[in-house]
C-alpha cells in the first residue's frame, strides 16, 4: 500500500505538470464529463501478481497493465508506464474476469402480482400467457439494482441478462457490470431469444406439452409471415398487406438464424425437449440450466449443442443439512446396491440405505461439471434461477466433487466468451482484450480466498477481504 | 491400448457368435398364441427381438439364455389401450380444444409406472391426454423398455399417431361449468355444446386442409401465392379428416356414443374407438355395423352420474355383437392385473379362455394399429411376451417375468426393492415422491394442479381418468 501512495503522490506531481503544459495523457478523456471530477488515471498496472492468463497459462510473477480498459501489456516484465496507478499485486492472484452465460443480472425482480382473471383461458393476452418475446432487457436494464453488485463482488464482469417471464421473457444483451445507465452497460444487444418451459397458470400453454405446441405454432407462423414480408417489401402489387404483430416479428431473427435462443432448462427431460424443437425447427440453440443434466451427457455430445450449466444446487435434504463431510462419506460409502434385503426386518437399515442412496443423487448433481469436462464437453455456467449467495459456495462444491479448478475457470471465462461470440475481447488476460480483471488473495475456489479487486472495463472496484467468523460461508447450498 | 480393446471386443464378439442381447429361447412352454390356440410343450425361440421359431425341441443357437417354461404359460404381452404413466403432464386443459399438444413431447422414462407395468405382464401402454378437453392432446403408444432416461426409446416406432376425445361431465364440467374465480364458462356447458364443439373443429379442419390444398395447387404455378395462416391445431384436425390420425373417445353414455358415430360419419371419419364406453352394450349392433371399436373396464363404475347405468356383462356383450374390445385399466394400479380383468369376462357373459385373452391383447393391438407387431404369439411378431406361473385367467396366476423385444426386463426372482430411476435429491425418506401420474383417479402432474388451482375447482379427483 505504501509503494502505491508514494507512487500517486508521484504521479499527481506529473498530473499537474501536465495539466499546465497542455499534455494531458489521453487516457483521462475516457470518462469525460464535466460534472466528475475526473479519475486521477485509467491507467493501472497491477506488480508482481500471480497472473492466470488463462486456465493452465500462468505468469508466477509478473504485471499486467491495462489503459482505458484495454489490457496493454501483461508478462513477466511488463513495463509500467508513467501515468499507472500501481497495485503491489504481490501475494496476490489476477483472473480474467467471470462471464455468466444466462442471468437476470441488472433486472429487478417484478413483484407478484395477483394475476386477473382471463374471460376464455383457451385465448389469453400474449403477456398473460408469458410470451413477450419483443421485450428487450435494454429497456429494463439498472446498473444501481442490487444484483449488479452482488454478481460483480463474486468476480463477474460480464452478463448475458434476459428479462424476468415465463415462457418466452424476451431479448437478452450482453452486458458489462459497469455503466451509468444500461447502454451505457451493454455491449451487445438483442442477441438471444430466452425461451423456458414455465407454462402460465390457469391459461393456455399451461402445460409443457402445451408450451412445445405453442412454440412450434409461433415459430412456424413466424416463418410463414416472414416468407410474406419479402414477399411483400419486393413487390408488393396485388398482395393483401402481411399480418403483423410483434411477438411474430419477433421470432423473424430466429428463423432468419441471426439470433440463437437460449433455452433453460430445469430437468433432463426439458434437455430432450429443447432439442426437439431445435432439430424440428431448424434453430440455433444454447442450452442453459441443465439441472439433472449428469443423466444427458451422451445426448448433449452427440448434438454438439453449446451448453451453459447451472451453478444452482438442489438443497441437502433437512435430514442431512447437518451431517458434516467426513460422515457424510462414510455414508456414501456404506450405500450398497445390494437391494434384495427383507427390509421389514430391518427398516433402520433400510432408511439408512435410501438415505446414502439419495445422497449419491445428490452427488451427481455435484459432480456434473466434472463429467461434462471429463466428456469432453466444453461448458459455461449459468446464474439464471440461483442466488448470487450460493454461486461461490456452490462452485467450490463443484470443484471439491473433482472438476479441475482449471476446467472451472474456463466455464467461467473462456468457454463463456466464446460461448457468446465474445472471445476477440473477453476470456482470458491477454493484449489487447478488455481490461475485465478480477485480483484475488489467493487461489480461486478455495476457502480463504477473497476477491479484492475487481476492474471491469478498466474501472476499479474494490471489496472488504476482511473474512469474519460470521460470514464464513454457510453450509446452505440451494437454488438452481 | 486401443487395439488391445479392440481385439478384446472381438475376441468377446466372436465368442458370443451372433447371440444378442435380444436373443431368449423358451423351452417347453403352454404357449397361448391368441391368433392360433394354446400350443402344448412348446418352444419359442426371439432372435434380435423378433418371434423366429415356435415349435418343439427347437436347435438352441450357441450362447443363447433359455428359459425353463416347464409348467408355465407364455402369452403375449399384455397391451393397455388406456393408460396415463410415464407422462410428465397429462391435461392441458386450458382450451376445450388442444389437438395439437400432444404426449409424444411429456414421455416420462423415469416413470416407476412402467416398471409395475411389466410387473403385471403388460408391455406396452397407449398413455394418453387427458378428458379436460372435447379435443384432447395426441397419445403416445409406448414400450415398456424400463431402465432408459431416453423419452424416445420408450416410443413404439412405427405405431399410428392416435388422439384424445372426451364426451360428457368432464369436458362440460372444466370449460363449461367455470363460474370461480372470475373465469366464465365457455362453450361446452352441455351434451349439445360438446357436440357443436366437436362439428366446428372438424369443420374448420376441413376448411384448413381445403386452404392448404388449394394454395399447394396454386404454388406449383404462381411463385407468388399467399400460403394460408399456419394453425397447428387445424392441421392435426385436418390430419384426422385425412385418416392419418386414429380417434379414440372418452365416452359413458349411449346416447353421446352415437352422436359421435353420426359426427365422423358426416365427416367421413372410420377410425374411432370408445374409451370406457360404459353404455356401449346398448348399441353394440350400431358399433359394429360402424366398424367402431370399444375398450371398456371390467366392472368400475358409479365414480360420476353419467357412470351409473353400467354391466359387468359389458365386454362380453360387444365382443359377441362383433365389436372389436379391450379391457384397459386407466389406471397405475389396475394395469398390473388386466389378466384379471380379463377373467371377469368370463365371470360376466362367459368368454371363452381365447376371448377373454385378446381383449387384452390382439384386440388393443388392433385399436391402436400395432397388431402387425404385437399381440400374438406369431413368427415375425416382435418379442414381446409375458410368462406366467399359472394360466393367466386363473386367479392364481402370478407373472413371473416379462419381455420387451426379447429382453427381460422383469423377472419376479430378480425383484429388487427400490427400482427408481430418479430420486429427488431434497424429499424427506420416507416422504411420498411424486408418482405423478399413472395414479387412480388422479392424473395430474403438479403444474395441471396448480392450473386448476386458478379455477377455486376440486376438479382433480375426478377429472382425468374416467
Amino acid at each position: 500500500m505504501r509503494s502505491f501512495q508514494a507512487k500517486r503522490s508521484c504521479l499527481l506531481f506529473f498530473g499537474a505538470i501536465l495539466l499546465i503544459t497542455g499534455l494531458r495523457p489521453t487516457s483521462v478523456h475516457a470518462q469525460k464529463d464535466s460534472a466528475d471530477i475526473p479519475t486521477v488515471s485509467t491507467t493501472y498496472a497491477i506488480e508482481g501478481a500471480r497472473i492466470v492468463q488463462a486456465p493452465g497459462r500462468v505468469i508466477d510473477s509478473g504485471t499486467i497493465v491495462f489503459r482505458d480498459g484495454v489490457i496493454e501489456s501483461v508478462g513477466r516484465r511488463a513495463t509500467v508506464p508513467y501515468d499507472a496507478i500501481i497495485i503491489d499485486g504481490s501475494g496476490m492472484t489476477v483472473y480474467a474476469g467471470f462471464i455468466d452465460a444466462f442471468s437476470r443480472v441488472g433486472v429487478a425482480t417484478p413483484e407478484r402480482t395477483s394475476m386477473p382473471p382471463v374471460a376464455n383461458t383457451s385465448n389469453p393476452t400474449y403477456e398473460r400467457a408469458g410470451i413477450t418475446p419483443e421485450k428487450q432487457v435494454r429497456t429494463l436494464l439498472n446498473p444501481s439494482d442490487k444484483s449488479v453488485d452482488a454478481h460483480r463482488k463474486l468476480g463477474f464482469t460480464t452478463v448475458h441478462t434476459v428479462p424476468h417471464g415465463n415462457m418466452l421473457p424476451g431479448s437478452g444483451a450482453v452486458a458489462l457490470l459497469h455503466g451509468k445507465n444500461a447502454d451505457a452497460m451493454i455491449i451487445r444487444n438483442d442477441v438471444s431469444m430466452a425461451f423456458q418451459f414455465t407454462g402460465s397458470r390457469g391459461v393456455y400453454p399451461g402445460t409443457p406439452m402445451g408450451i412445445m405446441a405453442k412454440f412450434r405454432q409461433l415459430h412456424k407462423e413466424s416463418s410463414r409471415r416472414l416468407h410474406l414480408e419479402q414477399m411483400y417489401a419486393s413487390d408488393p402489387a396485388g398482395m393483401s398487406r402481411p399480418p403483423a404483430d410483434i411477438v411474430h416479428t419477433a421470432f423473424f431473427p430466429v428463423i432468419a438464424d441471426e439470433k440463437p435462443v437460449f433455452a433453460h432448462t430445469t430437468n433432463a427431460l426439458e434437455v430432450y425437449r429443447a432439442l426437439t424443437l431445435k432439430t424440428e425447427l431448424g434453430l440455433t440453440m444454447v442450452l442453459t440450466g441443465l439441472s439433472e443434466g449428469f443423466d444427458t451427457i451422451d445426448k448433449i455430445k452427440t448434438s454438439g449443442n453449446p451448453v451453459a450449466l447451472t451453478m444452482g444446487l438442489p438443497d441437502k435434504p433437512k435430514w442431512a443439512a447437518e451431517i458434516k463431510s467426513d460422515s457424510l462419506n462414510q455414508i456414501l460409502s456404506s450405500y450398497t446396491d445390494e437391494t434384495r434385503t427383507a427390509t421389514f426386518r430391518d427398516v433402520e437399515a433400510e432408511k439408512r440405505n435410501l438415505e446414502a442412496k439419495q445422497l449419491v443423487t445428490r452427488q451427481k448433481y455435484v459432480e456434473m461439471p466434472k463429467m461434462y469436462a471429463k466428456a469432453g464437453i466444453p461448458f459455461a455456467f449459468t446464474s439464471y434461477g440461483v442466488d448470487s449467495k450460493d454461486i461461490s459456495v456452490n462452485l467450490k462444491s463443484f470443484v471439491e466433487g473433482g472438476l479441475s479448478s482449471d476446467a472451472a475457470l474456463a466455464a467461467l471465462t473462456i468457454n463463456a466468451a466464446n460461448l457468446l461470440g465474445l472471445s476477440a475481447s473477453m476470456g482470458s488476460l491477454d493484449t489487447g482484450k478488455m481490461a475485465n480483471v478480477i485480483v484475488t488473495t489467493g487461489a480461486l475456489f478455495e476457502d480463504d480466498t477473497t476477491i479484492k479487486y475487481v476492474f471491469v472495463d478498466g474501472h476499479k472496484f474494490e471489496y472488504d477481504t476482511k473474512t469474519k467468523k460470521d460470514d464464513a460461508p454457510s453450509s446452505r447450498r440451494r437454488g438452481q | 491400448m486401443n487395439r488391445f480393446t479392440l481385439i478384446c471386443a472381438a475376441l468377446v464378439f466372436l465368442l458370443a457368435g451372433s447371440v444378442s442381447a435380444q436373443d431368449v429361447l423358451f423351452r417347453n412352454a403352454t404357449v397361448l398364441t391368441i391368433t392360433d390356440g394354446d400350443l402344448e410343450n412348446t418352444d419359442v425361440l426371439v432372435s434380435g427381438g423378433i418371434i423366429t421359431e415356435i415349435g418343439s425341441n427347437i436347435r438352441a443357437p450357441r450362447g443363447i439364455t433359455e428359459v425353463d417354461a416347464t409348467g408355465k404359460y407364455l402369452m403375449p404381452g399384455i397391451i393397455d389401450a388406456h393408460s396415463h404413466i410415464a407422462l410428465s403432464s397429462v391435461n392441458e386443459g386450458s382450451s376445450p380444444v388442444t389437438a395439437e399438444v400432444s404426449m409424444e413431447d411429456v414421455v416420462n422414462p423415469y416413470h416407476l409406472g412402467i416398471y409395475r407395468a411389466l410387473a403385471g405382464g403388460v408391455t406396452t401402454s397407449h398413455t394418453m391426454h387427458g378428458s379436460a378437453n372435447v379435443i384432447g392432446g395426441q397419445n403416445e403408444t409406448i414400450k415398456h423398455r424400463f431402465g432408459t432416461k431416453d423419452p424416445d426409446v420408450v416410443r413404439f416406432e412405427g405405431a399410428p399417431r392416435t388422439i384424445k376425445f372426451a364426451l360428457g361431465e368432464n369436458p362440460t364440467r372444466v370449460h363449461g361449468n367455470r363460474g370461480s374465480g372470475g373465469t366464465g364458462a365457455i362453450v361446452p356447458a352441455t351434451r349439445m355444446g360438446v357436440e357443436q364443439v366437436l362439428r366446428g373443429s372438424f369443420e374448420n379442419g376441413k376448411r384448413y386442409m381445403e386452404a392448404w390444398d388449394a394454395y399447394t395447387a396454386e404454388a406449383v404455378t404462381n411463385p407468388r401465392a399467399v400460403p394460408p395462416a399456419y394453425n397447428n391445431r387445424l392441421e392435426v384436425m385436418a390430419d384426422i379428416l385425412r385418416g392419418d390420425v386414429l380417434v379414440h373417445c372418452h365416452s359413458y353414455r349411449a346416447d353421446e356414443i352415437l352422436m359421435l358415430t353420426r359426427v365422423l360419419n358426416d365427416y367421413g371419419v372410420r377410425k374411432i374407438t370408445f374409451q370406457h364406453a360404459n353404455e356401449a352394450f346398448k348399441v353394440a349392433p350400431e358399433l359394429a355395423a360402424y366398424g367402431a371399436y370399444a375398450s371398456v373396464f371390467a366392472d368400475w363404475w358409479s365414480y360420476k352420474f353419467e357412470v351409473y347405468y353400467s354391466t359387468s356383462y359389458n365386454a362380453a356383450i360387444l365382443m359377441r355383437n362383433g365389436v372389436v374390445t379391450s379391457i384397459n385399466s386407466d389406471s397405475g394400479e389396475l394395469n398390473r392385473h388386466l389378466y384379471h380383468e380379463a377373467a371377469k369376462s368370463q365371470r360376466y357373459g362367459g368368454l371363452t379362455d381365447a376371448e377373454a385373452l385378446s381383449m387384452i391383447t390382439i384386440n388393443p393391438a388392433i385399436q391402436l394399429g400395432i397388431q402387425d407387431r404385437v399381440g400374438s404369439i406369431e413368427i415375425g411378431k416382435d418379442g414381446d411376451l409375458a410368462l406366467f406361473d399359472g394360466h393367466p385367467l386363473s386367479v392364481y396366476a402370478i407373472p413371473a417375468m416379462t419381455f420387451v423385444d426379447g429382453i427381460k426386463y422383469f423377472d419376479r426372482f430378480e425383484d429388487a426393492d427400490d427400482m427408481r430411476l430418479q430420486i429427488s435429491p431434497t424429499a424427506e425418506i420416507g416422504a411420498f415422491e411424486g408418482q405423478i401420474t399413472g395414479r387412480d383417479h388422479i392424473h395430474d402432474e403438479t403444474e395441471v394442479l396448480d392450473f386448476f388451482e386458478l379455477f377455486g375447482e376440486d376438479i382433480l379427483t375426478t377429472i382425468d381418468s374416467q
